[in-house]
């Protein structure tokens, strides 16, 4: 028996040096400028695409990942690594195809490569959480179906919370589900975004002030994970200082074991818009 | 002259009685609301409130006193206005609990009912405050208690209630350090001794000498009127009468001369033009509000006893029609929408002023009752917009202290599932709002709803209605002052002044955003000026200015 390999998308938000260190293969969505084309962390990093995104007169769009371009990682892993089991882990099917890409991928290699396609329902380092929690367990050799398994625990307690700017480029781009209840008020507000069990968006709180915003995600995360040791992962789109100042925060509250302070992706990046911060948690045995 | 035992016709003619005693008085109890922000409503609200018992009474036989105790008691609940309005009706909710069944009633009887009531009174009221209404009740019942031991002559026992209620009043400042501070008596006591007073006036045969014979305002005249009748018209199609007319006259001698006026027979004529008839006259002015299906009938009878000052002429079924109209016509909107959307849950909340009630609406409130601090809405507004919700999940948000009674009072008797989560201010009630999660359970969002009250500060500046001194401040009338919470911390002839000194008292490092809710007396320039200055004093703090077009409150500032 081989071993256990993980793929995921660049959604996920797995900085490059963890990506290497776990042998974590990350496959890229796109995001288009009018006429350009970029592959997502590929030839487009974040600094570069919030600046792009400032000077950009229209908000991009982004795209899935072909099933062929599964297919190729699929084959080359396989050819990689004879004999190994594929674990593909993606951002929610609500709300984007790359789910329906990769399963499709699968389908088409069928019993030749046995590749098994997760649908995370989640978002940012919510997924990197559990990809690398998960990649963590196969570099120490277990089994598809303990890593499988695990992957499953996690997935039942991993949970995002997005605090954006604006709603305005989760409107326009359509990813706006439950959370356009939100849309009409006069008062200027910070939705706390968060995920259903479906993957879908909705307003998990309305508040007035990060200050407040910050409250109320640390409380339900105490509530839920109290001093259990965790896996935190905050994503931010260009606010370093606000991101690392909320670790440090978190760090005195809780019983961190791994941490990751990284930035927004363009995919992700172009749906929540610039300012947005994401405080990933899930159980960590790292 | 001794009367042993209360029939229900004689019981009713001293509620009816004391109702038109306190009626008399009302602007004077009106004066001693010492709080000197323009709420000087106790009166008012305490007159409103009797009215709609006394009206149950007229309606019903009166042959049974137990019955017409209910009665009263039923009106009073529904018409329950203001704190002190509510507390009235608590009061004779024990009084006629403790007569129901008796046909007739006794000293003994009678002694027992105030003291009842008493009982009742203090349960309803969470926070029992000594020095107002309450303790003029206790005392006056205590004393009745031990009167009725030895004396079973109803008119004697009444004659120790109202002296020792009096006395009990001239006690409250002893009581409570604001009332004797500004060197008044309780006005909710007050009021409930002109309504003793009727009642005895009625047992000895009397007729009270009318003191001040001056009612409510024809303002609040008309507010009433278009209250009651936008509770009758359910839709469109049932205005009978479909333009809210209002009409002042300047009396002119040769016309007058002509055409003798009087208040009485003009009324009577007027009545066959429409319903919700006002007629209000002085030397000098004649002033009617009408609605009526021809409005220019009502202006040519007018104009027969002088010159026209002023007209206004709105169409109701218009306002009824179009939802918006509805909500830019405050004044004469009758504001029942034809039939609301099925939700699950409704939010209904009370502001004054047009921009307020958007900001509501845009964070979801479904019902906005237009009241606030110088018009408190009665128990009934509060059923009948649960009622009128179509939704079975209510939440009530009073925003204003005196509010909030009323509206736990018409939780407990709406058959719906409603909680009340108690806004003392708009920026409580637009916190508490914001914490909303229609996703939620009830009992979740009373929690939730209630916690967010404590994460809001609220600053007012409005302006004093007298001279007075509170908290050793001399505050002349007409001076703007700022309010957090319940304390003037700034006072000054400059408006701007004085919201920047306010704001120098709410603002501190934990504060994130200052909203400025400006009122109806002030000017964008104004408003703007100010966010200005706060924009470049506080640079961690956001600033957001809305137009609230409220009345009395320049500003209404809430720091978060």
């Amino acid at each position: 028996m081989g071993k256990v390999l993980i793929v995921t998308d660049s959604t996920a938000d797995i900085p490059k040096s963890l990506q290497e260190e776990l042998g974590i293969t990350v496959v890229p969505l796109k995001v288009h400028f009018g006429e350009e084309t970029f592959e997502d962390g590929v030839d487009l990093n974040p600094g570069q695409f919030y600046e792009k995104l400032k000077k950009a007169d229209q908000i991009p769009t982004t795209s899935q990942p072909t099933p062929h371009q599964f297919e190729e990682e699929y084959r080359r892993l396989s050819e990689e690594n004879p004999e190994s089991d594929i674990i593909s882990i993606h951002l929610s099917s609500k709300l984007s195809g790359t789910y329906q890409s990769a399963y499709i991928a699968s389908q088409t290699l069928g019993e030749e490569i046995p590749v098994t396609v997760v649908d995370s329902k989640r978002a940012s380092y919510a997924i990197g959480v559990v990809v690398v929690e998960a990649a963590a367990l196969a570099r120490k050799g277990a089994s598809k179906d303990e890593v499988i398994s695990r992957i499953n625990e996690l997935l039942e307690e991993t949970t995002v919370f997005f605090m954006v700017d604006t709603l305005e480029y989760l409107e326009k781009n359509g990813r706006i589900g439950k959370a356009s209840a939100v849309l009409g008020s006069l008062l200027k507000i910070k939705p706390i975004l968060s995920l259903t069990e479906e993957g879908e968006v909705y307003p998990y709180e309305k508040v007035r002030g990060n200050k407040k915003a910050v409250a109320k995600i640390l409380d339900e995360f105490e509530d839920r994970f109290g001093n259990d040791p965790v896996h935190v992962g905050i994503s931010h789109a260009e606010v370093q200082g606000e991101a690392d100042e909320l670790m440090e925060k978190i760090k005195d509250r809780f019983n961190v074991k791994k941490e990751i302070v990284t930035n927004i992706g363009p995919v992700i990046g172009t749906h929540v818009g610039p300012g947005t911060i994401s405080i990933a948690f899930g159980r960590s045995k790292m | 002259m001794t009367i042993k035992i209360i029939e229900g016709e004689k019981f009713a003619q001293m509620l009816i009685e004391g109702a038109n005693n306190l009626s008399n008085n009302a602007k004077s109890i009106d004066a001693l609301n010492v709080f000197p922000v323009p709420d000087g409503d106790t009166g008012t609200n305490m007159n409103l409130t009797i009215t709609s018992g006394v009206k149950e009474v007229k309606a019903q036989s009166k042959t049974h006193t137990g019955q017409v105790a209910g009665y009263f008691a039923k009106g009073l609940l529904m018409g329950a206005r203001g704190n002190s309005g509510v507390i009235l009706s608590q009061l004779f909710r024990g009084f006629s609990k403790s007569v129901e069944g008796k046909e007739s009633i006794g000293s003994k009887d009678l002694s027992k009912a105030f003291a009842y009531g008493v009982d009742m009174a203090y349960k309803a009221v969470m926070k029992p405050v000594e020095g107002t209404i309450l303790t003029v009740a206790k005392d006056s019942a205590n004393k009745a208690v031990e009167f009725a031991k030895k004396n079973d002559d109803t008119i004697a026992l009444m004659e120790a209630v109202v002296t020792e209620a009096k006395a009990s009043l001239e006690r409250t400042p002893d009581l409570l350090p604001v009332l004797k501070e500004v060197g008044v008596v309780d006005s909710g006591g007050q009021g409930l001794v002109t309504i003793y007073e009727g009642f005895l006036a009625v047992l000895k045969g009397e007729k009270i000498a009318e003191t001040e014979v001056q009612g409510p305002s024809m303002d609040e005249l008309v507010k009433v009127e278009h209250h009651q009748s936008a509770q009758s018209h359910m839709s469109t199609e049932d205005i009978e009468f479909g333009y809210c007319t209002e009409v002042m006259v300047k009396f002119e001698e040769e016309k007058v001369e002509e055409n003798p006026y009087s208040e009485t027979d003009f009324r009577e004529e007027l009545s066959e033009h429409g319903d919700s008839l006002l007629v209000v006259s002085d030397e000098d002015l004649l002033k009617i509000h009408i609605h009526a299906e021809y409005p220019g009938n009502v202006i040519s009878a007018a104009q027969r006893y002088g010159s026209l000052v002023n007209v206004k002429i709105e169409n109701m079924r218009e306002q009824h029609t179009s939802i918006l109209q509805q909500e830019s016509h405050s004044a004469a909107a009758p504001s029942v929408p034809a039939k609301a959307e099925k939700t699950e849950y409704a939010v209904i909340t009370v502001a004054m002023g047009e921009g307020i009630s958007q900001l509501f609406k845009s964070l979801g409130a479904k019902r906005v009752i237009e009241g606030g601090q110088t018009m408190n809405p009665s128990t009934e507004d509060f059923v009948k917009a649960i009622e009128e919700s179509n939704s079975e999940k209510i939440v009530l948000l009073p925003n204003n202290g005196n509010i909030i009674m009323a509206a736990e009072q018409a939780a407990s008797v709406s058959d719906k599932d409603v909680v009340v989560v108690p806004s003392k201010s708009v920026p409580q009630g637009l916190a508490a709002l914001l914490a909303f999660n229609p996703a939620a359970d009830l009992k979740d969002n009373e929690e939730e709803m209630k916690e967010a009250l404590s994460t809001v500060k609220t600053g007012e500046v409005t302006y004093a209605v007298r001279d007075t001194s509170i908290s050793g401040v001399e505050i002349k009338k007409g001076d703007f002052m700022g309010i957090v919470e319940k304390d003037i911390v700034s006072t000054d002839s400059d408006v701007q002044g004085v919201a920047k000194e306010l704001l120098s008292k709410m603002v501190d490092e934990d504060s994130e955003i200052i909203t400025i809710i400006r009122g109806e007396d002030r000017t964008e320039e104004e408003a703007d000026e100010l966010a200005s200055y706060l924009e470049e004093q506080y640079k961690d703090v956001e600033v957001e200015v809305h137009e609230g077009n409220q009345p009395l409150y320049s500003y209404i500032i809430s720091v978060e």
